[in-house]
């Protein structure tokens, strides 16, 4: 039987007083392009932090792809690529050299550390972000570059955290058809995002995050349970979309 | 009756011209109205300016031009250093104004004549005509062209740096910091030997001084009028010469802002970056490591921080151990190359602070730790040994009488310890700038006890050559190169061991350390003394005391008497001999080593200004 790509059970992580992530538990089907959503500070970062190993839970486990995450560092690092979302690059390098620096990491040979970085440039649109210090791309620039290394050493999971964010609707669509044929060929892909039509139009499954807990978890229509995942979404975070009440000083006659 | 047309363009120009010159003189009275700061700086730069033309009147000639030169040299350098840039009025100010390049170099030039700067410095080169006096109307008369030639080629020269330079943030205006800073503290550090050389200097150039002056323009409008009539009126065409020339150069670079974009800024390309070469030389290094030591090397051939701090290294140890010259004195020019390595260690203690959360990627990679461990250090020690090797190379031919053996062996283990130590101490105490992408002169993620851990070490590291060297008998010199290797592979050892052990196991608390952007408050000692402050700040007066009195007894009261054989005056132990100076000497030390120890430990305890003394780290989402 093939294992989960990503298996989390009674995760937890508290910062100082705050309890950021409260016993998730997770499950990601191999091949399958998996959503995480939730409303800022639900803990979706915090938990994609841990399962790829930037941020130490307080209990819990993680397995990725059949090993344990946390004891077998090394292999679980070699089968994932990640993208975080807000960290920092090494600034002072050109896109291009932050992807032979990463394929060098990774103990790629130079020459697939080049084709594979041309190949990237070219199909992500990067050629001026590619010969641009890192420390001058704009954010959607370094987006594309972020997605880029961690699709270098073709992982066979990959973690992206807010992978859309700030990239204009024609990379959007091109950085969808990649994930697409990299999920077709058999790798799995999770990503946190905020736009739930994104995650009806590309996931499989979903899992609702709110305030360190899971409140939902399925199949994207499962969830979505015959209205829109949006409209679900906010039913199931508990919170009335508001904004129609009050204001009145700005939208009063004049 | 209305204005000739034929004369309307002229008036247009004219009014063009003066356009900057407004938008300066406005910004100049704001300033002059909000700060303070102006108004202190040219009451302090006329004081200098009428000490400068005191001496004039009786000074040596040459030492006048030399100081002319200096004042002229450091109004185009300073303003790089301290932001002199802001509130001046710019080319690309005016790239959408509808004005040729010779209107606009005119106006931006005028523009730039006002100010505290040209003002202050018009008064200080008045000095030149005031000493020509003496040798009558005319040579007062040429003096003042050349002073104003000399004012003219201040102004042109700080614009064009400003503008080719840029400021503190370019790279080469880090270099100059350094340059700067690093000239700053190795004079300061070597007062004694500057002293006596200033007061002969003043009294009356030496003859080497004398014979440079002459290829100097600042000593041209003098000479000038003291010298042979043909050869003066060659210096001062000259002068004339080097002033049209700079005038031309700027006009050329205002005519290319106003036409294009920013100038000077390359782009490097896709295909050129991706076909770089790899590191070959490197080939027996693993190759995540060779990733890790390329990162890091063209982080320092960019981050305009690591390039201010390596200059400062270079300068630092160069000066240290060269200005002693001025007093004849070459015992240290061989240790040049050992002390920059001690310095470029130093300064590279907070190096991790400097990149952000950039250690995400050796993180979330298979075997990162080492790899960005071991690339670090032998990044740093590709790129520190060559310079030390070289300053020490040069010491060695410069002073020949000086026996080199003991700087020569200590240098490799300064190199082990400079290139491991400071990976592990900037892992250890990660302070990261506010902002990775774009840091600033004034962003330090170093401390002082992060400095004084990394220059620790490597005098740890020495210290076998040098016990040796200084206790050991007559035959155990020919082994000194071998036990200074040996130090040095062993500091190299242990400092990455250290290192491998911080990243391996703490490597998340680094990370979530490197992405704490939000200091705490920084312990704001108070300017001047305040019994107060000390009654409430116990812990931080302790550890400052010791901290700054703890090296008298290392250095002159232990060092000196038993490395130099120095010993005179308040040094105990040089009122001893044998045993007793050095069982002295050596308590000395330990006493100094003891009080500094115990100065980091209250200094790492002092309670923290906005808390706790360990800021809680992490990210939440």
């Amino acid at each position: 039987m093939i294992p989960p790509a990503l298996e989390i059970r009674g995760l937890v992580k508290t910062f100082a007083a705050h309890r950021a992530v409260d016993g998730v538990d997770l499950t990601v089907h191999p091949g399958t392009f998996h959503g995480i959503v939730g409303p800022n500070g639900a803990g979706k970062s915090t938990t994609i932090g841990m399962a790829v190993g930037l941020v130490t839970p307080d209990s819990g486990e993680i397995r990725i792809l059949g090993h344990d995450a946390l004891r077998e560092r090394g292999v679980t690092r070699a089968l994932t690529g990640v993208l975080p979302d807000g960290l920092d690059f090494p600034e002072r390098l050109t896109g291009a050299e932050l992807l032979r620096y990463s394929a060098g990491l990774r103990g790629l040979s130079r020459a697939a550390a080049t084709d594979r970085a041309a190949e990237l440039i070219d199909v992500l649109g990067l050629t001026k972000g590619a010969g641009t210090p890192l420390a001058d791309c704009s954010t959607g620039t370094r987006k594309k570059l972020g997605l880029a290394q961690a699709l270098l050493h073709a992982p066979r999971l990959l973690v992206l955290d807010e992978p859309f964010e700030a990239v204009d609707p024609v990379s959007a669509a091109t950085i969808r058809r990649v994930l697409r044929r990299f999920v077709a060929g058999g790798g799995t892909c999770v990503l946190s995002t905020h736009s739930m039509l994104l995650v009806e139009q590309m996931c499989d499954d979903v899992t609702v995050i709110h305030q360190g807990r899971v409140v939902a978890a399925g199949p994207v229509a499962e969830v979505a349970a015959g209205s829109s995942l949006e409209d679900r979404f906010v039913e199931l975070v508990g919170a009335e979309t508001s904004g129609s009440a009050g204001l009145d000083w700005l939208t009063g006659a004049r | 009756m209305s204005a000739q047309p034929s004369l309307a363009p002229l008036a247009d120009t004219l009014g063009a011209i003066a356009v900057p010159a407004r938008m300066r003189t406005t910004m100049l009275r704001r300033s002059l109205r909000e700060h303070p700061g102006p108004t202190v700086a040219a009451l302090v730069g006329l004081l200098a300016a009428a000490w400068l033309i005191r001496y004039a009147l009786r000074g040596d000639q040459h030492t006048l031009g030399l100081l002319a030169g200096a004042w002229v040299l450091g109004w185009i350098v300073l303003p790089l250093l301290l932001g002199g840039g802001r509130g001046r009025v710019r080319p690309a100010h005016l790239r959408l104004e509808p004005i040729g390049g010779v209107p606009a170099a005119i106006g931006l030039l005028a523009a730039s004549a006002i100010g505290i700067g040209p003002a202050v410095s018009l008064v200080a080169l008045a000095a030149l005509p005031v000493h020509a006096a003496r040798h009558g109307t005319v040579a007062v008369l040429v003096t003042a062209g050349g002073a104003v030639l000399l004012w003219l080629f201040g102004l042109i020269g700080s614009a064009i740096a400003l503008e080719v330079v840029g400021h503190a943030g370019g790279p080469a205006g880090a270099l100059l910091t350094g340059v700067f800073t690093g000239t700053a503290m190795g004079v300061a550090g070597s007062l004694w030997a500057v002293f006596p050389w200033v007061s002969v200097l003043l009294v009356a150039a030496p003859q080497e001084v004398v014979r440079a002056m002459a290829y100097v323009p600042s000593g041209w409008p003098i000479a000038a009028v003291t010298g042979p009539t043909g050869r003066g009126v060659g210096m001062m065409a000259a002068l004339v010469g080097i002033v049209a020339l700079c005038a031309a150069a700027y006009l050329m670079l205002v005519r290319r802002v106003i036409a294009a974009g920013v100038p000077f800024r390359p782009r490097r390309t896709t295909a050129a970056s991706l076909a770089a070469p790899d590191r070959e030389w490197l080939g027996w290094v693993p190759a995540a490591t060779r990733a890790v030591v390329g990162r890091e090397l063209r982080a320092w051939m960019r981050h305009p921080l690591r390039l201010q701090y390596l200059a400062f290294a270079v300068v630092y140890g160069a000066l240290l151990a060269g200005l002693p010259l001025l007093s004849d004195v070459d015992l240290l020019l061989p240790w040049a190359g050992p002390l920059a390595v001690l310095g470029a260690a130093a300064m590279s203690a907070g190096l991790v602070g400097l990149d952000g959360t950039a250690l995400w990627l050796p993180l979330t990679t298979p075997g990162g730790e080492r790899a960005e461990v071991r690339g670090r250090a032998l990044a740093w020690l590709v790129l520190v040994t060559p310079i030390g090797v070289l300053l020490t190379v040069a010491g060695v031919l410069l002073a020949p009488d000086v026996d080199p053996l003991a700087a020569l062996c200590t240098l490799p283990a300064l190199l082990g310890a400079g290139a491991s130590v400071p990976v592990w101490v900037s892992l250890l105490r990660v302070r990261p700038v506010a902002d990775p992408r774009h840091p600033t002169a004034a962003d330090n993620p170093t401390d002082i006890v992060s400095v004084l851990v990394a220059t620790g070490s490597g005098l740890v590291a020495a210290a076998p050559v040098l016990a040796l060297v200084i206790w050991g008998p007559s035959g155990v010199t020919p082994l000194l190169p071998l036990v200074g290797l040996l130090s040095g592979a062993a500091a190299w050892r242990g400092g990455i061991w250290l290192a491998d052990e911080r990243l391996t196991r703490r490597g998340l608390d680094v990370l979530a350390a490197a992405g704490q952007r939000s200091r705490p408050t920084e312990t704001v000692l108070p300017p001047t003394w305040d019994a107060q402050w000390f009654r409430e700040n116990k812990l931080t007066a302790w550890a400052l005391g010791l901290l700054t009195v703890g090296w008298i007894p290392v250095i002159p009261q232990g060092v000196m008497p038993l490395a130099f054989g120095i010993g005179s005056g308040w040094i105990v132990a040089g009122h001893l001999s044998g045993g007793a100076r050095t069982a002295v000497g050596l308590a000395m030390i330990g006493l100094g080593v003891a009080m500094l120890l115990a100065g980091l430990v209250l200094w790492d305890r002092r309670p923290q200004p906005g808390g706790s003394a360990h800021p809680a780290s992490g990210q939440a989402e």
